[in-house]
């Protein structure tokens, strides 16, 4: 796979691997754009000002990396009310981890959250380093700077939470809801395309790999917190040990999604629908001037 | 006495006096940035500090905290980006001047944010309206933070100089979020008729509060003599007033907003404008003063609720500190 040729550029693909690269696109896309959304909702609400002020920063970031993949999209002729606004919700391929809502004052559910995100973020941006798509490869290191802060910031929280029991019993309600969630970052949007972008090497490592990989990490992390993971055998059967994980119904990869995904949808598309906009503004340099 | 200026200046000060600074040297002394922790300031003008200083950082937050459902309702991805900034902005200069205030020694942070949260903290005015549509988001961005950008500019000379070094980076973020709000303006003015429309609505609800921000006239201020005179105060709400409608009637003219009937503003023959103070609900205004207006109470009653829901987090940090520390005050605050 690592010898796979490179891509040409976004006008010179063919249908395959265009449709191949969308699908891509729009699950690191959406899953950037939904997640960011749910981490704002902290804004003036988080534990402490520092905390209010780094959650700010981190839902920045990942709306940032959003609009870098979206940007992406726009090479094939979309442009952002296509690609956010205007698009059906019913299309969105985020994995159902970044849509779900959480009760007020439920901070393990963010602590929880973005651990189980930017671990798999971590793992998938690293398999896009070396992508035989050159437009895409290029961006991956900036954002992969960030995300290291990021899961840093994650493992720190998720140690600190960790400790008295009072709070570490509200981590762990956060772990059984989440976790099955968490499995759909790796969850197909449709088993061909999937086999096309490793094919093509637009991806380094497929979905069961990086899934594995990703249970390595966490499960053994959570566990040295003091947290269970329901069905994880460890550290015996490393190879089989996420077999008998059971997934949620809706997976968001397949545009499946829950209900509260409709409601954030319709909140965050408010404003938009009531002026009668027919486009987005855009008020930053083109990604690719800067 | 105003020719001691300077470190030793002030060493000869405490040689001379041994205890903290009467009233009449923090007069005869005021200026700018005159003063800092090393000064022994008298309790009366410590108290006058943190009431401007705490106003100040509560408005921060309170504003912040009325923006917050627009980070979600911003109509394009990049717009959604600059009010999440905004937002943590905002968040950060409330962080600097409740430092600020609590380098007075009369409250900490905590117990600031224990007033803020249980209504007895006072905030700007036109914090206690909520807001229900994009259309209004300039209306504070644009017109109560550039209200905002007359009076901050004016306390880079305030006495208290950490006050006044918190004005410095304030002041620097601000001149974006005004840009922000202008940008989000001319936007919604040039768009169609349907957006005009509502923003000339949201324009005319909110003017009078815009006009009210710099406080009563100077006669009916309680604070203003005091923290004048020690220098906290550099210029008078009826001047901040007339300086923001001479420079902002213009620009929401130029944005082709229509300026409403009431309160009656008079253009004067040297092209200064003068409002008519009597068209404004001042009632309302002291009602709002007290934190007893509905809609701001529900604000306040919101805001606390949430910081309540988080409390178990707080106490989590205060064990997991005493843990590492001992049960000494923890070196860094947790982020």
């Amino acid at each position: 796979m690592a010898a796979a040729k490179q891509l040409p550029g976004p006008q010179d693909l063919s249908d395959d691997e265009r449709e191949a690269l969308e699908a891509l696109l729009f699950s690191l896309a959406d899953d950037e754009f939904v997640i960011a959304e749910r981490y704002t909702e902290w804004q003036v609400r988080a534990p402490t000002i520092e905390s209010d002020i780094s959650v700010a920063n981190i839902a920045q970031d990942e709306l940032g990396h959003a609009r870098l993949y979206y940007d992406l999209l726009e090479d094939f002729g979309y442009e952002e009310p296509d690609l956010i606004w205007e698009r059906d919700a019913s299309e969105w391929r985020h994995s159902t981890l970044c849509e779900l809502p959480f009760d007020e004052g439920d901070w393990a559910d963010y602590v929880v959250r973005s651990f189980l995100f930017d671990e798999a973020e971590y793992i998938r941006l690293q398999a896009l380093e070396g992508s035989s798509y050159p437009r895409l490869a290029d961006r991956i290191e900036k954002i992969l700077a960030e995300e290291t802060y990021h899961r840093e910031h994650a493992r720190s929280w998720l140690e600190r939470l960790c400790e008295d029991d009072e709070s570490r019993a509200r981590m762990q309600d956060a772990v059984d809801r989440l976790m099955p969630h968490a499995l759909t970052l790796f969850a197909p949007t449709d088993e061909d395309i999937e086999a096309r972008i490793d094919d093509l090497g637009i991806r380094t490592e497929n979905l069961l790999t990086m899934r594995e990989e990703w249970l390595d990490e966490v499960v053994p992390r959570l566990e040295s917190v003091g947290l269970h993971v329901e069905e994880a055998q460890l550290p015996e059967q490393y190879d089989v040990h996420h077999a008998d994980f059971d997934l949620p119904d809706e997976l968001g990869r397949d545009q499946s999604h829950t209900d509260a995904w409709f409601d954030l949808y319709d909140e965050f598309t408010k404003s938009y629908r009531e002026l009668g906009r027919h486009e987005a503004a855009k008020i930053m340099k083109d990604p690719d001037d800067e | 006495m105003q020719s001691i200026g300077g470190p030793i200046g002030k060493w000869l000060l405490t040689i001379v006096y041994g205890r903290e600074m009467d009233i009449e040297t923090v007069k005869e002394r005021a200026g700018p940035r005159e003063f800092s922790a090393k000064d022994d300031m008298p309790e009366e003008y410590r108290k006058a500090a943190t009431r401007m200083i705490q106003f100040h950082a509560n408005s921060e937050i309170m504003g912040a905290y009325l923006e917050r459902p627009f980070i979600r309702q911003a109509p394009s991805l990049e717009r959604k980006l600059a009010f999440s900034a905004k937002t943590q902005d905002e968040l950060g200069h409330g962080q600097l001047l409740y430092r600020a205030a609590e380098s007075l020694g009369i409250k900490t942070r905590d117990e600031m944010l224990d007033e803020l949260a249980n209504g007895e903290g006072k905030f700007l005015n036109c914090f206690h309206y909520p807001m229900e549509s994009w259309v209004e988001t300039p209306m504070i961005a644009f017109f109560v933070d550039g209200a905002a950008m007359r009076r901050q500019a004016t306390l880079k000379n305030t006495s208290w100089e950490p006050y006044a070094h918190a004005m410095d980076k304030v002041c620097f973020e601000e001149g974006f979020h005004v840009k922000h709000g202008e940008a989000i303006l001319h936007e919604l003015m040039t768009g169609s008729k349907k957006e005009q429309e509502m923003t000339q609505e949201a324009f005319e609800k909110w003017w009078p509060r815009i006009i009210q921000f710099f406080g009563p006239t100077d006669k009916q201020s309680t604070h203003h003599g005091f923290a004048s005179e020690v220098g906290l105060k550099q210029m008078s709400n009826d001047e901040l007033r007339r300086a923001f409608l001479n420079s902002y009637v213009p620009k929401a003219e130029k944005y082709g907003l229509e300026i409403p009937d009431t309160p009656r503003i008079t253009k004067n023959d040297d092209g200064t404008y003068e409002v008519n103070e009597d068209d404004l609900d001042w009632d309302e205004f002291f009602q709002i003063a007290k934190n007893e207006y509905e809609p701001g109470v529900g604000q306040i009653d919101g805001r606390k609720k949430a910081q309540e829901a988080v409390a178990w987090v707080r106490e989590s940090m205060d064990k997991h500190e005493q843990g590492i520390y001992g049960g000494g005050e923890s070196p860094q605050a947790a982020d």
